[in-house]
């Protein structure tokens, strides 16, 4: 009896970041896994959770000073744990390849995508030029490229282009096993869905086998067969995508599915999970979720759960072991959730002080407003319209939403209503002044009314400073507040904002807190000055997805209270729904759709709308078809 | 029970983070540079960055220290904090011997008239003397103990590097940091004054200033090094401005209301310390170098006790030709090991903002 | 294209620039130059003579008029090539001076910056490959400490090493007094027996900025995303060292080298001055000396020409080299 050898093996494999002088991380611990021929498997997990760690371990890659400290990896049969370089080195890429996460780096920017093909083709396979230049054509056509790109170089490709060619490469030698890490991370929603849709289809023909590595459930769940998730450096849960949706076993995959929705239904609503992963250069002994756990009882906090065969998959996990054995003992049929179980830390659309609808005055009015830039090509001068006759109204207390992607014309707009660039034509009226004809002074003054909340909590808070001085300035600067009464001010402002007890946060450099905490801080300090207008770009996007909505309920929370008028630019409808009152919809400058949320979002009017709303992944039990999404001819142009 | 926990977290994790992971994982490719600074259609100048990315590494760097921070405070009652820089510095191998061997040059600066046998000025010796017990490196055509001078030559080397290298750093600081953070006309006049400077050699210029000034002496060859040696630390320093000017938190800084100037020196600065002090120890060794190129030629005074000075009367007095070598090699060993000196302490500076290499 | 074209504009702006300056200088000092000059002819003690002054002040181009007309007046003297007369060593004209002294100093530096050049990038690729190897440690310190003796000492030690220890080369000039000046074998011989000394000054310590240079440039390639794919990608080592991490960083390198060709004229004075070898560094060095202001004046100016030609022309090779440079655009 022949057992179907699994292409990868891994057991119990511990991966430790060591250093002379700090203390080591230890970054995976015992992770058991298998990954069989032509399977598709997610992994997922968020900040601190190893699976990049995981990636680069099984491939070799790990940087120094990460070494595999445990445990053995086996790929085809042979154990590759220790094989030295040498040998390694004529395995890569032939039977196993990666694609990295979507920098704009991983193509070596002085020589053309032909050569980043031709130098392992010509080192790894016996094909003439010709052949190889045949080969090279094939592979860009397999990811939607015309040809003829193989004589430029890397930097006049779009993102999404290089991570198809970075794709394409991939796949050159016909592997058995393609990683990818994070694949399409900051690259727009819709070129995701159409690599993800190009990858699973691929994947199908050609049948090599594939681990995709994503913070993101959301799409993993649309394009795999299996889905690993890890915690802490643990696995913590293994299951099929269709019945993890079904029934997600580990109270932290519920936490995970919880903040997904449909933005499109009736009801929205999302949960986060409250608190930070565990410090891992002291490796938690029992349960790692435990000090988040909304369902852990006290062996959680002596025992590591084992990972253990459950119902449908495997999960490390005391609470669910219990269930399982009691369900297996009185015989009983598994009881199928309606979907995750939501913890008590939830946003919705109902509960939102959005419910409320609280008139507002008019604050800012922008009217038929145009932009234009020039760019210099060569001798020749290109115009591009950035942004094209557009008007809205931002109101007291209420909050309009600004969705699109990168280049529609939602970063400029954002320019043009804090005054940093002046439009081309059109107005932009608050209260009783042009925006667009303020200098100096008055500039500085209407500074104090609008402020801006960041998209990267790590670069917004100047490392240099402390907390206390970060919120201390602008409360000097604008309402003239002595050092000791800015003082006191800048810790309200903290509590406000939910960093409590705030002389704690105080004397803390950005660096020491957590990525939540830092957008926290960056929203404390938009609120300092106590503005009218509040511009909040992207302030979620880099957060890990569990904590998210804690953020928006924030917002939410501050924005009514205070009766700011807000503007929220975003790529992502479902917190564009939860959040706005009002939504515009912007393509390429132009508003394509603008309406209450509620509206727009379940009643869409413009194709672009409905291609937008098509690309966030459907987590219906129906999935795992062809992917909900089936690219047009348009989407499939060759875009720069 | 949700809420202790949530206190429980805050509390214990608060003073750790794994914001290292975080930013791995989380994928932030470009690292906060603001859509609101970035100026569509137009290419930013990066000429030659320095591979520093002092955004990026910053918050690394400080993080390693804040975990160090609280181990040492955890660990050690410390009465004394030692600041981070110094032990990241000190811990660097190479960094720990250029600081030990520029003490002793510190040292034996401030203490020559008790080190020195006799007064370098004095030329009542025999001439051209071997070295000997009485004159441990012999004496010069003129009769002066060569030991003695070179005990005095390291005041004037320390006192050149330090005062010329920080005119010279402070004029690139002003000029490199100004022409960054403003853009437009301001930038292109000081960028191609910045360019002007590098292009035109700086030795000969310094000589022919030099050789056209009519007062000699130590002073004019530190206002000669000063003003002619600021161009490549100012390029350096436009070259990071520009890649800090677009970073988020200088926004935010516009947005919280605070000066051009403010932003420049508060905001800006801090997070190029590093740069700063390295490319201060360059000017500072660069200038001790030109220093005693110049006196070598016969541009500053004679009568200066420098090690410069020495290798010029060694050449014109013939150390060649009496085979007086003690004469002719130990000012140019001096020289390398303050030189090699500041280049070790340089190694852990580099390493302070560049995690890269720290594990050396 | 553009870029091509922006290089030349700013050279031709930096050469006005340069001119211009070199114009000013000397006019800074305080009191008459041709006086000066005449003094120095005439000897300290002696009384000027006046028309002797109004003769030389003839012969510099510098009439009594105005500072605007002085500086056309100077502009066309250097279309023409024309320069006055050097005084040191009157009645040759200083461009025939430096015509003599030219290419003696340019061969020398010349070759041996760009056998210094590859030599300590390849050292410095070396030692970033096999990082915090014995080999790196060697390279990376011992090339530091040698970089920081004073070449002009090295020159010196070099010199009574070889020449008057040993002697087993000579001890200074371009080529023997007794030699023929013809282009024959035994002449060629000589000129390079007396070049050793001097190209072996500038070569131990010519390579070393590139070492320490081209190793923390590969550092951090190493560390980039390209490289990583080529590990990823199992290409042989020498080809990711070479292809992939060397390749991107030598760019900065090459930028620097045109720069270095400065620094380089600065210390040619010493060398040449030292070995007595017959180049434009001797010749500024006894200028300098013989406070000859013509002399000095024309070998700044052609110094600072030289190294912007050799600027644009580095300039070219980057963007041949680089192409996201040519595009202007960023990485």
């Amino acid at each position: 009896m022949s057992k179907i050898m699994a292409l990868l093996e891994v057991e119990h494999l511990d991966v430790t970041y060591a250093t002379k002088h700090r203390p080591p991380l230890y970054a995976i611990r015992d992770v058991t896994f298998q990954l069989e021929q032509g399977e598709f498997v997610g992994l997922v997990g968020e900040s601190g959770s190893g699976k990049s760690t995981l990636g680069n371990a099984l491939l070799h890659l790990l940087q120094p000073p990460g070494v595999i400290s445990g445990g053995t990896v086996r790929f085809d049969g042979k154990d590759i744990t220790n094989m030295p370089e040498s040998k390694l080195r004529h395995l890569r890429w032939r039977d196993f390849s990666t694609v990295f996460q979507s920098s704009m780096n991983s193509l070596n920017p002085v020589y053309r995508i032909e050569q980043q093909f031709s130098d392992v083709m010509e080192e790894k396979t016996d094909l003439s030029k010709e052949q190889i230049r045949e080969r090279i054509a094939e592979l860009l056509q397999m990811v939607k490229i015309d040809p003829s790109f193989m004589r430029f170089f890397p930097h006049e490709l779009s993102g999404g282009m290089k991570q198809r060619v970075a794709l394409a490469l991939a796949l050159a030698l016909d592997p058995k096993f393609v990683l990818l890490d994070e694949p399409t991370t900051g690259l727009d929603v819709l070129v995701q869905k159409e690599i993800m849709s190009n990858l699973r289809e691929l994947q199908r023909e050609q049948g090599f086998a594939v681990i995709l590595i994503s913070h993101d459930l959301g799409t993993v769940l649309d394009v795999s067969d299996r889905i690993l998730v890890m915690y802490a450096g643990e696995l913590v849960e293994e299951q099929p995508a269709k019945t993890m949706l079904q029934h997600a076993i580990h109270p932290y995959t519920h936490g995970l599915l919880g903040s997904y929705a449909d933005p499109a239904s009736e009801q929205v609503e999302i949960s986060y999970i409250p608190g930070r992963p565990p410090d891992l250069t002291r490796p938690p002994k029992a349960c790692p979720y435990a000090p988040r756990c909304p369902e852990v009882i006290k062996v959680c906090r002596e025992v590591k759960p084992a990972l253990l065969p459950m119902w449908d998959g495997r999960a490390a996990c005391h609470v669910a072991e219990m269930e399982w054995k009691a369900s297996i003992g009185k015989g009983d049929q598994r009881v199928v959730d309606e979907g995750p179980e939501l913890v008590d830390a939830a946003f919705s659309e109902a509960a939102s002080h959005k419910s409320l609808n609280l008139e507002g005055a008019d604050v800012l009015r922008l009217e038929h407003v145009c932009k234009t830039y020039e760019r210099r090509q060569g001798f020749k001068k290109a115009q591009v319209q950035a942004v094209d006759d557009v008007s809205f109204t931002l109101r007291a207390g209420r909050v309009t939403g600004l969705v699109g992607q990168s280049g529609s014309g939602k970063s400029t707009i954002a320019r043009l209503v804090t005054g940093i660039e002046k439009p081309s034509s059109g107005a932009i009226w608050f209260g009783d002044t042009r925006v667009d004809k303020l200098g100096g002074r008055a500039m500085h003054n209407y500074r104090s009314d609008v402020q801006y909340v960041f998209q990267d909590p790590f670069s917004a808070l100047n490392p240099a400073h402390n907390i206390e001085y970060l919120l201390v300035r602008p409360l000097m600067n604008f309402k003239k507040l002595s050092g000791e009464e800015a003082r006191k001010q800048a810790m309200e402002v903290l509590e406000t904002v939910g960093l409590s007890p705030p002389e704690q946060f105080m004397a803390k450099n950005p660096h020491q807190l957590s990525g939540g905490q830092r957008q926290r801080v960056v929203v404390a300090r938009a609120l300092a000055p106590e503005p009218d207008i509040i511009i909040a770009d992207e302030p979620i996007s880099m957060l890990d997805v569990s904590i998210r909505a804690e953020i928006l309920q924030l917002l939410d929370k501050l924005v009514r209270e205070r009766r700011i008028a807000m503007l929220y630019i975003t790529h992502d409808l479902l917190s564009a729904r939860l959040l706005s009152d009002e939504i515009l919809v912007l393509n390429q400058g132009k508003v394509v759709e603008q309406g209450p949320a509620k509206q727009i979002i379940m009643q869409p009017r413009d194709d672009y709308t409905r291609m937008l709303l098509n690309a966030i992944p459907r987590l219906d039990t129906q999935t795992n078809a062809q992917g909900g999404y089936v690219p047009t001819t348009e989407t499939v142009k060759i875009h720069r | 029970m949700a809420t202790t926990n949530r206190d429980n977290l805050q509390k214990a994790d608060a003073a750790r983070a794994t914001v290292q992971d975080d930013l791995a994982d989380v994928g932030s490719t470009n690292v906060g540079a603001s859509p609101l600074t970035a100026v569509p259609g137009s290419a930013s100048a990066q000429d030659d960055v320095r591979p520093l990315d002092a955004g990026a590494a910053a918050p690394i760097a400080a993080e390693d220290e804040s975990i160090r921070d609280d181990v040492a405070a955890a660990t050690t009652r410390a009465r004394f904090r030692v600041p981070s820089w110094f032990n990241i510095l000190w811990m660097n191998k190479k960094a720990r011997v250029g600081l030990v061997i520029f003490t002793l040059f510190v040292l034996v600066a401030v203490f020559a008239p008790l080190l020195a046998p006799y007064d370098p000025h004095n030329s009542n010796f025999l001439p051209s003397q071997q070295p000997s017990s009485a004159h441990l490196l012999g004496t010069t055509q003129a009769g002066q103990d060569v030991f003695s001078q070179l005990i005095y030559g390291t005041r004037t080397s320390l006192l050149v590097g330090a005062v010329a290298g920080a005119l010279a750093t402070i004029i690139a600081l002003v000029i490199g940091m100004t022409a960054g953070y403003m853009t437009g006309i301001v930038d292109d006049i000081l960028s191609f004054l910045i360019n002007l400077g590098l292009v035109v050699p700086a030795l000969p210029l310094m000589v022919a200033v030099a050789a056209y000034s009519p007062v000699k002496g130590v002073a004019i060859i530190i206002l000669v090094i000063g003003f002619t040696g600021w161009a490549w630390g100012a390029r350096f320093k436009r070259a990071q401005v520009i890649q800090l000017r677009t970073r988020d938190y200088i926004t935010s800084a516009q947005f919280a209301g605070d000066g051009p100037f403010r932003i420049i020196f508060k905001e800006i600065m801090p997070n190029m310390i590093s740069l700063v002090v390295l490319s201060y120890i360059g000017a500072a060794m660069g200038a001790i170098g030109a220093e005693a190129g110049l006196e070598f030629l016969g541009l500053g005074d004679p009568n200066t006790v420098s090690w410069g000075t020495m290798l010029y009367w060694a050449n014109n007095g013939g150390a060649l030709l009496t085979g007086q070598w003690a004469w002719l090699v130990t000012p140019g060993l001096a020289l390398a090991f303050l030189t090699m000196s500041l280049i070790l302490i340089n190694f852990g500076v580099d390493a302070l903002s560049n995690p890269q290499l720290r594990d050396e | 294209m553009r870029y091509f074209v922006r290089r030349i504009m700013f050279f031709l702006l930096t050469l006005w620039a340069a001119v211009t300056l070199n114009f000013i200088i000397p006019r800074l000092q305080p009191g008459d130059p041709a006086e000066a000059i005449v003094r120095q002819i005439a000897g300290q003690n002696k009384s000027i003579d006046p028309a002797q002054v109004a003769a030389v002040r003839a012969m510099l181009g510098v009439p009594g008029g105005n500072l605007f007309q002085q500086y056309l007046d100077y502009l066309n003297n250097l279309a023409h090539l024309n320069f006055g007369l050097s005084y040191s060593y009157f009645p040759y004209s200083v461009m025939h001076m430096i015509g003599q002294a030219m290419w003696w100093t340019i061969i020398l530096v010349f070759t041996t910056q760009v056998i210094g050049f590859i030599l300590g990038n390849i050292l410095g690729a070396f030692a970033a490959w096999r990082r915090n190897s014995v080999f790196d440690s060697v390279v990376s310190l011992g090339l530091s400490f040698v970089g920081t003796l004073p070449f002009f000492w090295i020159a010196m030690v070099l010199l009574y090493v070889f020449a008057f220890k040993l002697q087993w080369l000579p001890i200074g000039g371009g080529y023997s007094e007794a030699s023929t000046r013809e282009f024959s074998l035994g002449y060629v011989a000589d000129i390079f027996k007396h070049a050793t000394l001097p190209a072996l000054a500038i070569l131990i310590t010519a390579p070393i900025g590139w070492v320490m240079g081209m190793r923390n440039n590969m550092i951090q390639t190493l560390g980039e995303d390209y490289t990583r794919l080529a590990i990823a990608k199992g290409l042989r080592p020498w080809k990711i060292a070479l292809l992939y991490s060397a390749r991107n960083a030598i760019l900065p390198n090459v930028t620097g080298f045109a720069i270095a060709l400065g620094g380089i004229m600065g210390g040619v004075i010493f060398i040449e001055g030292i070995f007595n070898y017959p180049g434009l560094g001797k010749l500024l060095f006894q200028a300098v000396g013989n406070r000859d202001f013509p002399l000095m004046q024309a070998l700044f100016l052609f110094t600072t020409v030289g190294v912007l030609v050799a600027n644009l022309l580095a300039d070219f090779m980057l963007g041949w080299l680089d192409p996201r440079v040519r595009k202007g655009a960023t990485s």
